[in-house]
């Protein structure tokens, strides 16, 4: 019941959700490492023990043991011993350097798949959220855009995710909520780059109301098409971004 | 319409009402022992004492085999609490697998952001269970609706005001699976024998006996489709 109490809440769980399939430990070291970047775990924070989270992952302690030190590797984890000790997150330092590195370790191919995947689970979202809206839950999805405050960075970055995942419960599918969710803790810190910079953070809000338009006229066709063009200029702006990065060297 | 329709129409009226009816009941006794006990403190209650207490009255109908109640509690009103200003008691019950991915969750508390400090933190006297019975004054059922935060799952919310001096201390409520009440209340729509659908104030589907017309969907008003509304609850039975 208590929706929207911690926006983050489900985000969360989301991370410690079992992963399956082979090459488990990097599996869990992205997972984390996803989430420290997106600022879900946070600077200090202590991660639970070894033996906890494989329990939550669902794999086994020697797992875990290997994903923190792939984390402890890159600088995102340091291990304490003695009482108070265990894992404790390192967010500190440059997030945008961290950003920056995975954004050029990863193909154009693999970004602009995650792009197509993406928006097949968003614009089906803002279509379906088109047919199923109450003029109530369109206040609400007014409201959520007048508290982002498209000036700063972390605020509009938050305001996208949650925005998005406000269209993705009008849909009124569980599976399309979760999967909104799922996609967000891996991709969102990538995808929406562009919120760098305040002309794609102006954009951005402008994309969101003319979503909400479309939505209140019960326009499912538009309110998916507005969905699609927006991520695609998303990811247009990070292949660009890669190019640069890469050109930099 | 027949003797025998109406009288399946007043059959499926009852059952919604009643499904419904059983959990208020339940929530209903859950706010009469907070307002008791807040009387009796003369309405100073701290984070300690409401939680034992709360915890005490919720956990026994959570844990009940076949319980339609999947997370329940009370959600204080800011700065009611002596020692919170902002305080949910809410726990979540064996059928509920949020954020625990496992077939068997055990039966735990929510934990949930009450620090406004925090960027995580969201006013929940904004939300439409908090919203609507704080207006009213009254029961209200909000959802059908995805509760991406409690229950990850398709969801009904059943809230009650609490009340002390007159004014709201918080709410009390419960958490139902949408699946559950359509496994529940189908049989009685469907005895009906014609298209019939229950829907929300909002007019929101919750169930009809039309395949085509998907839960959550909103039902565009028609002149001629009968209405008739569920006993004490604010769901409408839709004819036609």
């Amino acid at each position: 019941m208590p929706q929207s109490i911690r926006s983050t809440t489900a985000a969360r769980a989301a991370v410690f959700a079992p992963v399956a399939g082979g090459g488990r430990a990097e599996l869990v070291a992205q997972r984390l490492t996803d989430a420290i970047e997106l600022g879900l775990l946070s600077h200090g924070e202590r991660l639970p023990s070894e033996s906890e989270m494989a329990r939550q992952f669902g794999v086994a302690t020697v797992t875990t043991r290997e994903a923190l030190e792939a984390l402890r590797e890159l600088g995102l984890v340091e291990t304490r011993r003695g009482r108070d000790g265990g894992s404790f997150v390192i967010a500190e330092g440059s997030r945008t350097a961290r950003i920056d590195r995975r954004v050029k370790a990863l193909s154009r191919v693999e970004l602009r798949d995650m792009g197509v995947y993406y928006s097949a689970i968003a614009a089906m979202a803002a279509e379906l959220a088109a047919d199923r809206s109450t003029p109530d839950d369109i206040q609400h999805l007014h409201a959520t855009i007048d508290a982002t405050d498209a000036t700063a960075e972390t605020s509009s970055r938050r305001g996208e995710g949650t925005f998005r995942l406000e269209v993705a419960a009008l849909s009124q599918s569980a599976r399309l909520v979760r999967e909104e969710l799922r996609l967000q803790a891996e991709f969102a810190p990538l995808l929406w780059l562009c919120l760098r910079e305040e002309t794609h953070r102006v954009r951005s809000r402008e994309a969101h109301l003319a979503v909400v338009a479309a939505i209140e006229d019960f326009d499912g066709e538009t309110a998916r098409r507005l969905t699609v063009a927006h991520i695609a200029g998303a990811i247009e702006w990070l292949l660009d971004a890669k190019a640069e990065l890469e050109r930099r060297g | 319409m027949t003797t025998a329709t109406r009288s399946a129409v007043v059959d499926a009226v009852t059952a919604v009402d009643a499904t419904f009816g059983t959990v208020f009941e339940q929530i209903d006794s859950w706010r009469a022992a907070i307002e008791r006990h807040v009387a009796a403190h003369h309405g100073r209650v701290t984070v300690t004492e409401i939680d034992e207490l709360v915890e005490a009255l919720v956990v026994p109908g959570l844990s009940a085999a076949n319980a339609l109640i999947i997370g329940a509690g009370f959600v204080a009103s800011p700065g009611f609490i002596s020692d919170a200003e902002w305080h949910l008691a809410w726990w979540l019950g064996h059928a509920n697998t949020f954020g625990v991915g496992s077939a068997d969750p055990a039966l735990r508390r929510l934990e949930a952001e009450e620090d406004p400090s925090s960027e995580s933190f969201r006013d929940y006297t904004t939300l439409e269970w908090w919203r609507v019975p704080a207006a009213t004054g009254a029961p209200h059922i909000t959802g059908p609706y995805v509760d991406y935060l409690c229950t990850d799952d398709y969801t009904l919310t059943l809230t009650v005001p609490v009340m002390y001096e007159g004014r709201m201390i918080g709410v009390a409520g419960a958490d139902l699976y949408v699946n559950d009440i359509e496994r529940t209340l189908l049989p009685h729509v469907r005895a009906i024998g014609s298209t019939a659908t229950v829907v929300n104030a909002s007019r929101r589907v919750v169930v009809s006996t039309d395949p085509h017309r998907p839960t959550g969907a909103i039902l565009r008003p028609d002149d001629t489709a009968e209405q008739i509304a569920c006993g004490q609850t604010s769901l409408v039975l839709v004819l036609g």
